[in-house]
C-alpha cells in the first residue's frame, strides 16, 4: 500500500471525525494520567525505600542507669564490629530536644521531663549491609550489659517495602483496567467512525480495494489516538510535577532525604507507545466486529 | 498496462493472467451469462435461464421493466451477489468462483456507475476519482496526471478542486463515470445511471458513455427509459420476469415501436426465449 495514500486518508479521517477523536482522546488522557500518576507515586516511594535501604541506621537503646564506663566500653565494642560505620551518643536530653526540633508540638509535649527519652548510641550501617546480618547484630548486641533495647528499623522498612509491592500491584490492576478502557472507547469511536463513513466505503468497495485498503486509515486512527491521548497525559503529569516540585522538595525531601523524581524516559517512551499500541489493537478489534469487508 | 516511472506495474491484472488461456483471449468474448439462475426467494427466481455473450467492444442497452432483474444481472457480474445456478464468465473466468479474497481484483477490471451516483459528498471531485487509482497503489504523482485526464474526458476539467457536494446531478454523474473509467477498465456497467437525470441530462450522459464506448471499451447499459433507448441504435437485452425476452437492434424492431420486424438473433451463444 503506498504510505502516503494511507496517511494522507488517515489525515482526511481524523480532520472529519475531529470532533469525536478530540473528546476520546482527551477522556482518555485523564485515564493515561492515572496510570502515569500511580507510576510517578510508585517512582519516588521506590527511590525513597532504596535511599532508606542503603542508609540502615540503628539505634541502641541503654538501660537507665548504665554506667559512662560501661557505655564507653559499649561503644568502643561497637566500633570494631565490621557493619559499623559510626557511632554517636544521644544522651536524653539530646534525644528530647531533637525530638521537639523534629515535631514541632505544642507546649504540653515540650514540657515532657527527659527521663521519657531514653539515652541512645545511634549507629549508622554500612551501605548494603546485609539485612539477615543486621538481624545477627541486633540479637548479639542486645545481649550486652547496658543495652536496654536495639531498633533495626527494619519494620518500617519492612512495611514501605510492602506498602511498595502493593501499590505495585494495584498500579498493574489500574494499567490493566485503563488498557481495556481505552481498548473500548476507541473501539467504540472506530465503529462509530465506520457507521459515519459507510458511503465511503462502499465506494471503495466498489472500485476493488482489498480489506486491508479499507480498514488502514482506521487503524492508523485509532492508533494516533492512544498515542495522543497517552501522550497528552504524561504533557499534563510533567508541567503538574514541574508546579508542585517546589512545594514537594521543601517538605517531602526534607523529611525523607530525597527529591521528587519524574519518571524515567524508558518509563515516558512504554506509556506513550503503550497507548499507541492499544489504540491499534482497539481500533483492529473493533473494525473486524463491525467492518465486514 | 499502465507503468510508473519507476517500472512498476499499477494495472494489477492478475484476475486476467490467472487461469487464461493466452491464445484465445483476443477474441473471446468478455462476458459469458450461461443458464443463469438467481433466486432472492425459493420460490420465485429473479433470473431464470439466463444466456447472453457481450463481445469485446460492444455498447449494449439492458432493458425491461421495473423489477425485471436488470440490476440483479449485473450485481451478479460484480460479485454483490453470487448466482444459484449458472456460469457467468468475465474475460474467461468464472465470476461466481472467485474466493472472496479476489472479487477485489475483478471489480478493478470493472467500472460501475450507478442511479444514485453513489460519489462521497464530503470530497472533493479529485478525491472522488482519485480513490479508484489510489487502491491500485499508483504513485501519486501519476494519479494527479490520470485523474486530470480523466475529469477532462468527462467535461470536468478544472473542477478538481469543488467539492462534490455543490454540483448539480448531472456533473455528480460526471464524477461518477470519470471514477469509472479513470483505470481503463474492460467493461462498464450502468445501473440506470440517467435514472435521477432531468431527460437532456440524460441524453448528455448517455453520449457520455457512448464516448467513452467510441475508444474501444464494453458498456453495459441498463434503463428501463425507451425514449433514451429510442434515440440510438445499440443492442437491446430486454429482460422480463427474469429472462431474456428480446435481443433486437435498434428501436426500430421494438415491439410496439409501430414496424414489426422479426427478431434478429445476435451473436454466437445467444438463445432468444420468447415471452
Ligand atoms: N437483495 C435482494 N434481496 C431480495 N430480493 C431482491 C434483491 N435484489 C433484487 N431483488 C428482487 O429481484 C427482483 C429484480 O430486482 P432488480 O434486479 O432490482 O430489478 P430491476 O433493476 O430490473 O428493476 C425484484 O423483484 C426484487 O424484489
Ligand atoms: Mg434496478
Amino acid at each position: 500500500m503506498e504510505l502516503k495514500t494511507l496517511i494522507g486518508r488517515a489525515k482526511r479521517g481524523l480532520r472529519e471525525e475531529l470532533r469525536l477523536y478530540l473528546v476520546a482522546i482527551s477522556s482518555l488522557s485523564v485515564a493515561f494520567l492515572c496510570v502515569a500518576g500511580a507510576l510517578l507515586a510508585l517512582t519516588n516511594l521506590s527511590a525513597l525505600a532504596e535511599r532508606w535501604g542503603e542508609s540502615a541506621r540503628m539505634t541502641v537503646y541503654l538501660r537507665d542507669g548504665a554506667q559512662a564506663a560501661d557505655v564507653a566500653q559499649l561503644r568502643v565494642v561497637l566500633e570494631s564490629l565490621p557493619e559499623v560505620r559510626a557511632v554517636e551518643e544521644l544522651t536524653a536530653e539530646d534525644a528530647r530536644a531533637l525530638f521537639l526540633q523534629h515535631a514541632e508540638v505544642s507546649a504540653d509535649l515540650a514540657a515532657l521531663p527527659p527521663e521519657v527519652f531514653p539515652p541512645s548510641l545511634e549507629l549508622s550501617l554500612a551501605t548494603g549491609t546485609d539485612p539477615s546480618r543486621i538481624d545477627a547484630m541486633a540479637a548479639r548486641v542486645a545481649q550486652l550489659r547496658a543495652v536496654e533495647d536495639v531498633e533495626t528499623y527494619r519494620g518500617w522498612f519492612d512495611r514501605l517495602e510492602s506498602l511498595l509491592s502493593a501499590g505495585r500491584g494495584l498500579a498493574g490492576a489500574l494499567a490493566l483496567l485503563v488498557a481495556l478502557c481505552v481498548l473500548a472507547v476507541i473501539g467504540n469511536t472506530i465503529r462509530l467512525a465506520v457507521a459515519r463513513r459507510r458511503d465511503e466505503i462502499e465506494v471503495l468497495k466498489l472500485c476493488g480495494a482489498t480489506d486491508a485498503f479499507v480498514r488502514g486509515p482506521f487503524v492508523v486512527e485509532g492508533t494516533f489516538q492512544g498515542f495522543a491521548a497517552a501522550a497528552l497525559a504524561v504533557l499534563v503529569l510533567f508541567f503538574g510535577f514541574l508546579a508542585l516540585r517546589g512545594e514537594l522538595d521543601a517538605s517531602l525531601a526534607a523529611l525523607t532525604g530525597i527529591r521528587a523524581a519524574f519518571l524515567q524516559p524508558w518509563m515516558l517512551v512504554a506509556l506513550i507507545f503503550g497507548g499507541a499500541f492499544i489504540g491499534a489493537m482497539g481500533s483492529a478489534l473493533s473494525l473486524r466486529r463491525y467492518l465486514t469487508v | 498496462m499502465a507503468r510508473g516511472s519507476d517500472g512498476k506495474v499499477v494495472r494489477p491484472f492478475a484476475f486476467f493472467r490467472a487461469g487464461a488461456q493466452q491464445d484465445s483471449r483476443a477474441n473471446r468474448p468478455i462476458l459469458v451469462f450461461e443458464d443463469v439462475y438467481k433466486y432472492f426467494r425459493k420460490d420465485q427466481p429473479t433470473l431464470r435461464g439466463v444466456n447472453l455473450v457481450i463481445e469485446r467492444g460492444e455498447f449494449c442497452f439492458v432493458t425491461g421493466p421495473s423489477g425485471a432483474g436488470k440490476s440483479t444481472l449485473l450485481q451478479l457480474v460484480y460479485r454483490k451477489h453470487t448466482v444459484d445456478a449458472g456460469r457467468i464468465r468475465f474475460a474467461g473466468r468464472d465470476v461466481a468462483r472467485l474466493k472472496s479474497s479476489s472479487i477485489p481484483f475483478l471489480r478493478r477490471n470493472l467500472g460501475i456507475v450507478f442511479q444514485d451516483f453513489k460519489v462521497v459528498k464530503h470530497w472533493t471531485v479529485y478525491e472522488n476519482v482519485a480513490v479508484a487509482l489510489e487502491i491500485l497503489d499508483m504513485p501519486p504523482r501519476l494519479v494527479r496526471a490520470r485523474v486530470a485526464e480523466a475529469l477532462e474526458r468527462v467535461g470536468l476539467a478544472g473542477r478538481g478542486g469543488d467539492r462534490t457536494e455543490g454540483l448539480s446531478g448531472g456533473e455528480q454523474q460526471r464524477v461518477a463515470v470519470a471514477r469509472a473509467i479513470v483505470t481503463e477498465p474492460a467493461l462498464i456497467l450502468a445501473d440506470e445511471p440517467t435514472g435521477n437525470l432531468d431527460p437532456h441530462l440524460a441524453i448528455d450522459i448517455l453520449t457520455l458513455f457512448e464516448e467513452i464506448h467510441a475508444t474501444g471499451t464494453t458498456v453495459l447499459f441498463a434503463t428501463h427509459d425507451h425514449s433514451l433507448i429510442g434515440k440510438r441504435d445499440h443492442r437491446i437485452i430486454a429482460l422480463d420476469d427474469g429472462r431474456v425476452l428480446e435481443a433486437r437492434t435498434g428501436l426500430r424492431s421494438w415491439p410496439g415501436a409501430g414496424e414489426s420486424k422479426p427478431p434478429t438473433h445476435e451473436g454466437s451463444g445467444l438463445r432468444v426465449v420468447a415471452g
